[in-house]
């Protein structure tokens, strides 16, 4: 099957070309990157009907002394995951158009997306471990280049920080390889299958499995292997951001942790347990950040961070329908996520800023950023119908049976704190996405333009207006899909996340009635016409016909004190005055308590902030500084005394001879 | 068997010299130590007691010969071996000159430009 | 095969000439340096090729006791690097040696050093190899005080000193030899040792010899003298000596004479000194390297490293280690000449070594960035420069002989390479240029050709690696210059048979 190779090497020659074509031939570039990102999504499409496919090549030396080999084989698993990679590089390519036109080193920027397609394609299909990893370093390498692209100081900064981070990682992932070969001498996935944990060799395929599941989930961008994410969202160009952290990587380390847990190892619970224990603490460690973000780029990504969450917590109960569900909320995920990024992009593109106070009233005139964004934050906040419930509802399943299979008490009750744990993380997800759409869409639009702090290219009296249809339709259509996964779950389920663990969703409510009954269609159904009698009750209502006026404040021009911008929604009390009129009684007492808890709250997320997110980075900067230590030690030991230079060489003298005589 | 022992002896003298002194001037002496013991003992594995010159002459009988004459050939490795010593001994003067010049004085510890 | 006593023969002669030549016009003396040296690669370039040993008998005095010349595949591999390194030194030195007053004596010097190291990788002879290297080494502490100032100066005393006590240490040893077998032909040696027991004696001579070697070749803990000596030499001395001579003087004379000589088999379990000196020298040199701001010393520092993996293939003992460490004490010959060619263009231009002073200097000089890109990415073991393959080779050998540990720190170096080479590049090449530097220019035409040659050969060599995923033998490179000299090492103590029929 020569195709697989295509989808491989196709994109990368359509990159490498891209690289040559110099930046003023903007056009035939641009052309270039859609051809090839949409040659891609056909192959892509393609290989998806082609399971089973195989494409084996030897490659010499590599292959007779480090058994690396060119073995390309698709299955359930990897063949969805493949078309959507193709899919979101599509879409991105469509939206990179008109975001990045103007921007420097374009060249670069097509280069590194479409081979960046090529070589997830190739991790993703490839069954030999080894050339996984290589394809896997260059989706880092590619990483890297595109953080970097976004200029500056700061941007080289932060894209050698995910580097190294995620190289960490990377080199753990190699680790865990050699030990899996060690024990079983062979590179081989489908060789591999299933045969570890049984053998005496308990320890080293515990390593091995944790080593590797550590490379999965920095990929992913769990807790503790986060905080590039975060630093490079406010550096990177927003497509980068929809493209690598929020979905392709997303569905590059859920897909290996899947092979990992499912088929490299048969996962005993402890193992899953801890993962459940990360997913659980970086749903709610991640969203408290994510709370304090007062720009727009880095409180998405800090969701990207904790949904992860959902994902690692409904793979590691182990049973299937939490695995299904972690499958289906990476995918759901990488949609909204996606989505989000591209309203984000959208609304910086417009209004030249992405920090939330100085946003403000942008619903009226990007009524098709607004909807999509709305759609999305639904989704991620898991409000039913839209899909990110679906999959939310599927792993707390999952959590749920696993607390009720579990024998020993104690593991019982700890998943029952995951599961509370989910569930929390997803309400404060809907109340940071409160002030995400408030304080961008309604409101009060700021009095002074938002384009005289950033963005010195552009007019300052140009009014902000819907994007160019290259940037919505990529938004639409990922908004649509939220719906339609949302509303018709059965149709993802029973196509790509059921065959892929092996779980029969034909009848889909029989599957998901394992514990609870859902039926999306049903509700959603209900929901729709609950929809429709409120707003047949809002026309009744809008039949007295209330005037609509701009605020009056006896002719002051209205100031900055009389916006409501969203950031100041869990700071202080003052914002939900809107309340005190219900709890007039016990205004106080309700005050004091809320201001208590809101408190708490930061105060956690502060800490969290700087004891466990910041750790890695205090980690890395650590191991550098431990580099230079070490140089510095060294250098003081070179005086530049010919007699302790002498004397070394007799110590050196003195050693070798002691182990040759010995 | 004592004089292969002197001989070690002078050439640890030697690698003491070299590595404890400070002074150039000492420093160079030592190395010549350190040769000269060297070259002593290559010069000892020819020695034999009461031995004759390599010099066969006519109507001599060979194996009287071998067994009387000493090995020629340390000697003649000795004389190179002694030449190139003589050439590093002349170099390491004229730099130690040099650098007298340079830093006014012969202590090797206050020459420590280089370092680190 | 008549001509080669003329590797030795010419240089020496030359050598002669130009130290008579003093007044001469400089332009004369640069000609007769730069024939001499081409003629030399000439002649390199056509031994390549020659199957088998060829020996040649001096005075006609055969084996085991005359003194012999041998010609074989590793030393052919070793003539072409220091006569192809050696004349891109001369051209690149017709311009830049004209800061200095005694041209004629430089290259006087050079030439007796090239007849040295001509000499040492040809010869047959223990005792005769003792003397070629004396006579490279001392030629070599000349050049390092060419500049007779105060560093060089007190660099060039602290080398002789201890570059001679290792003379030293490996005269002893072949006296201690001498005194065991009653020989110096290195083939006889060879036969004598492996028919006769001679227990602790031997080993005793053995870590004389490692120690005496380790020192020339500059490995941890005997490196001290290095980065003293080789920044402050002139740089196409530093590129001379960082790119072949610590490895002809050190490495090719270790591996000959371990090898073919003693034989690994005799030294049993100790050989393992070899990785752990090895891989101390890589950690060793690669942290030093990182803390430095001359540039010279830098690249000083990273040759230790360097060399370090070189022994720790060498170490492995097994054919694909040879063949690694074959291959990377090649590349490194290259790129790291380049490298020292690279850093005196820079200073010719600048007057400075110091890193801080330096920037944006590609803008100005776009050969030297270029080049010294190239050497870098070279050197850090990128794809597709020639340094990533024989490191790949070398991390392939340590993990097929089983020694993960090795393999793990090997890559870590690499990794910390990269990053004191993009120290390099950022401080010295990229970035905006200094107002002090606004006036500078690009090297003259001589020193630009002998770097754009290097960094071809850094390309070349790698591409033609590329092959070798389909088994080392399809590289050409590979094929014809590493696999003989491979072939050499492996064949072991064999060595006698090819000699002494």
């Amino acid at each position: 099957m020569i195709i697989l190779v295509y989808s491989i090497f196709l994109p990368v020659l359509g990159g490498l070309i891209c690289l040559l074509i110099p930046n003023r031939v903007k056009i035939l570039k641009e052309a270039i990157a859609l051809i090839v990102s949409f040659v891609a999504l056909v192959i892509g499409i393609t290989i998806f009907k082609e399971k089973g496919a195989v494409f084996y090549r030897e490659l010499g030396l590599l292959t007779q002394i480090l058994g690396i080999n060119l073995d390309l084989r698709v299955d359930y698993l990897n063949s969805f995951i493949l078309m959507f990679i193709t899919f979101f590089g599509f879409l991105i390519t469509l939206y990179s158009l008109k975001f990045m036109s103007g921007k420097n080193r374009l060249n670069e920027y097509y280069a590194y997306l479409l081979i960046n397609i090529g070589v997830a394609n190739g991790a993703v299909l490839s069954n030999n471990l080894l050339t996984l990893l290589i394809f896997w370093d260059l989706v880092l390498i590619c990483l890297y280049g595109m953080i970097s692209i976004g200029g500056g100081k700061a941007a080289s900064c932060s894209a050698r920080k995910s580097f190294i981070i995620v190289g960490v990682a990377d080199f753990l992932l190699l680790l865990g390889i050699l030990l899996v070969w060690y024990m079983t001498r062979t590179f081989s996935i489908d060789v591999i299958k299933a045969t570890l944990f049984t053998s005496v060799s308990f320890k080293i395929s515990a390593l091995a499995f944790i080593c590797m599941a550590c490379g999965a989930l920095a990929k992913a961008g769990s807790m503790p292997f986060h905080t590039w994410i975060p630093d490079a969202a406010t550096e990177a160009p927003v497509p980068v951001m929809a493209f690598l952290p929020a979905s392709l990587d997303k569905l590059l380390g859920i897909y290996l942790l899947i092979r990992i847990t499912s088929d490299l190892f048969i996962m005993p619970s402890w193992l899953g347990m801890i993962l459940m224990f990360i997913g659980a603490f970086t749903i709610i460690a991640a969203v408290m950040m994510a709370l304090i973000q007062h720009d727009l780029k880095k409180l998405l990504s800090y969701h990207a961070v904790s949904q992860v969450g959902y994902m690692v917590l409904g793979i590691g109960t182990g049973n299937p329908i939490g695995i299904a569900g972690g499958l289906f909320h990476m995918l759901n995920h990488a949609i909204y996520k996606s989505c989000l990024f591209l309203g984000g992009g959208a609304v910086e593109h417009q209004a030249g800023t992405t920090d939330l106070e100085k946003l403000g009233g942008l619903s009226r005139v990007m009524p098709i950023t607004f909807v999509a964004t709305l759609i999305a934050a639904f989704s991620i906040s898991g409000v039913p119908p839209f899909n990110g419930f679906i999959s939310k509802w599927m792993v707390y399943q999952g959590v749920i049976q696993s607390a009720s299979s579990q024998v020993n008490q104690l593991t019982s009750f700890f998943c029952w704190i995951f599961l509370v744990a989910a569930m929390f993380g997803s309400a404060l997800t809907l109340a940071s996405f409160m002030k995400l759409i408030h304080s961008t869409f309604f409101g009060q639009p700021v009095n002074e333009s938002p384009t005289t702090t950033a963005s010195a290219g552009r007019e300052s009296s140009t009014p902000i207006k819907e994007v160019n249809w290259t940037m919505w339709v990529p938004m639409a259509v990922l908004a649509a899909l939220c719906v339609i996964f949302g509303v018709f779950a059965q149709i993802p389920l029973g196509k790509f996340i059921g065959p892929a663990i092996g779980l029969d969703f034909a009848r889909i409510p029989r599957a998901l009635s394992l514990s609870g009954l859902w039926s999306p269609t049903l509700a959603t159904g209900l929901i729709v016409i609950g929809l429709i009698i409120g707003y047949l009750i809002y026309i009744i209502g809008k039949a007295t016909k209330p005037r609509v006026d701009s605020i009056y404040i006896g002719g002051e021009v209205a100031t900055e004190v009389h916006r409501f911008p969203g950031t100041q929604f869990y700071n202080t009390v003052k914002e939900i005055g809107g309340l005190s009129g219900i709890y007039k009684a016990a205004e106080k007492k309700f005050l004091d308590f809320y201001k208590w808890g809101m408190g708490f709250l930061k105060g956690v997320a502060y800490i969290l902030f700087y004891c466990i997110d910041r750790f890695v980075d205090w980690l890395v900067l650590g191991v550098a500084r431990l580099v230079l230590l070490f140089s510095w030690i060294l250098r003081r030991g070179h005086i530049g005394a010919l007699p302790t230079y002498l004397a070394w060489c007799l110590i050196g003298f003195g050693i070798i001879l002691y182990v040759l005589v010995r | 068997m004592l004089i292969y022992v002197l001989c070690i002896i002078l050439f640890a003298i030697g690698l003491y010299g070299i590595v404890v002194k400070k002074n150039l001037v000492k420093i160079i002496i030592s190395f010549g130590i350190l040769d000269y013991s060297v070259n002593l003992f290559f010069i000892l594995l020819g020695y034999k007691r009461d031995g004759i010159a390599p010099i066969m002459m006519k109507g001599q009988d060979k194996a009287q010969f071998v067994a009387q004459a000493v090995d020629p050939l340390p000697q003649a490795l000795v004389l190179t071996s002694i030449v190139i010593g003589l050439g590093i001994t002349i170099l390491m003067v004229a730099i130690a000159i040099r650098l007298y010049d340079k830093y006014g004085t012969f202590d090797v510890m206050k020459m420590r430009k280089l370092k680190g | 095969m008549q001509i080669i006593p003329l590797f030795i023969a010419v240089p020496l002669g030359a050598a002669f000439i130009l130290a008579m030549l003093g007044k001469a016009r400089h332009s004369l003396i640069d000609l007769l340096a730069n024939i001499v040296t081409a003629f030399l690669l000439i002649l390199a370039i056509s031994v390549i090729g020659v199957k088998g040993t060829t020996t040649y008998s001096m005075g006609r005095w055969l084996p085991p006791i005359g003194i012999v010349l041998v010609l074989d595949g590793l030393s052919i591999l070793m003539l072409v690097m220091v006569n192809l390194i050696s004349f891109l030194a001369t051209i690149f030195s017709i311009s830049y040696i004209e800061r200095f007053t005694a041209k004629a004596k430089f290259y006087a010097m050079f030439m007796l050093m090239i007849a040295g190291l001509n000499g040492v990788i040809l010869t047959g002879d223990m005792f005769n190899m003792f003397v070629f290297l004396e006579i490279a080494s001392i030629a070599s502490y000349v050049l390092v005080a060419f500049g007779t100032e105060d560093e060089e100066l007190e660099a060039s005393f602290k080398y002789m000193v201890i570059g001679s006590v290792g003379g030293l240490f490996i005269l002893l040893s072949i006296a201690l030899l001498y005194g065991m077998t009653g020989t110096l032909n290195m083939a006889h040696l060879s036969q004598i040792i492996a028919s006769k027991n001679f227990g602790i004696g031997l080993l005793f001579t053995s870590a004389l010899l490692i120690a005496g070697f380790a020192i020339k070749a500059a490995i941890v803990p005997f490196h001290a003298w290095l980065p003293d000596a080789h920044p402050s030499a002139p740089a196409p001395i530093s590129a001379m000596l960082s790119g072949v001579f610590i490895k002809i003087l050190g490495i090719y004379t270790m591996m000959r004479i371990l090898t073919n000589v003693i034989g690994i088999a005799t030294l049993g379990r100790a050989w393992d000194i070899m990785l752990v000196l090895g891989a101390i020298s890589m950690v060793a040199g690669g942290l030093l390297a990182i803390g430095q701001w001359d540039y010279k010393r830098l690249l000083a520092y990273s040759s230790i490293s360097q060399v370090g993996y070189i022994m720790l293939a060498f170490g492995l003992g097994t054919p694909l280690g040879y063949l690694a460490a074959l291959f990377h004490l090649a590349n490194h010959s290259i790129f790291k000449a380049l490298m020292f060619l690279n850093s005196g263009a820079v200073e010719y231009a600048t007057e400075t070594r110091d890193l801080q002073k330096m920037g944006g200097l590609s803008e100005r000089m776009p050969v030297t960035g270029i080049t010294s890109t190239v050497g870098t990415l070279s050197i850090s073991g990128v794809p597709p420069f020639n340094g990533f393959w024989s490191k790949l080779l070398i991390i392939i050998a340590i993990v097929q002989a089983g020694r993960p540990v090795y393999a793990v720190i090997a890559i870590l170096v690499s990794v910390l390479t990269l990053a004191y080479f993009l120290k390099v590049q950022r401080y010295a090449f990229f970035g905006k240029i200094k107002d002090t530097l606004m006036n500078i220019k690009e090297v003259p035409v001589p020193m630009c050709i002998s770097l754009i040659v290097l960094a071809a050969l850094c390309l070349i060599i790698g591409l033609d690696a590329f092959r070798i995923i389909q088994g080392t033998n399809a590289s050409w490179f590979i094929r014809v210059m590493i696999e003989p000299a491979k072939e050499v090492l492996v064949n072991g103590t064999n060595y006698v048979k090819t000699i002494l029929p």
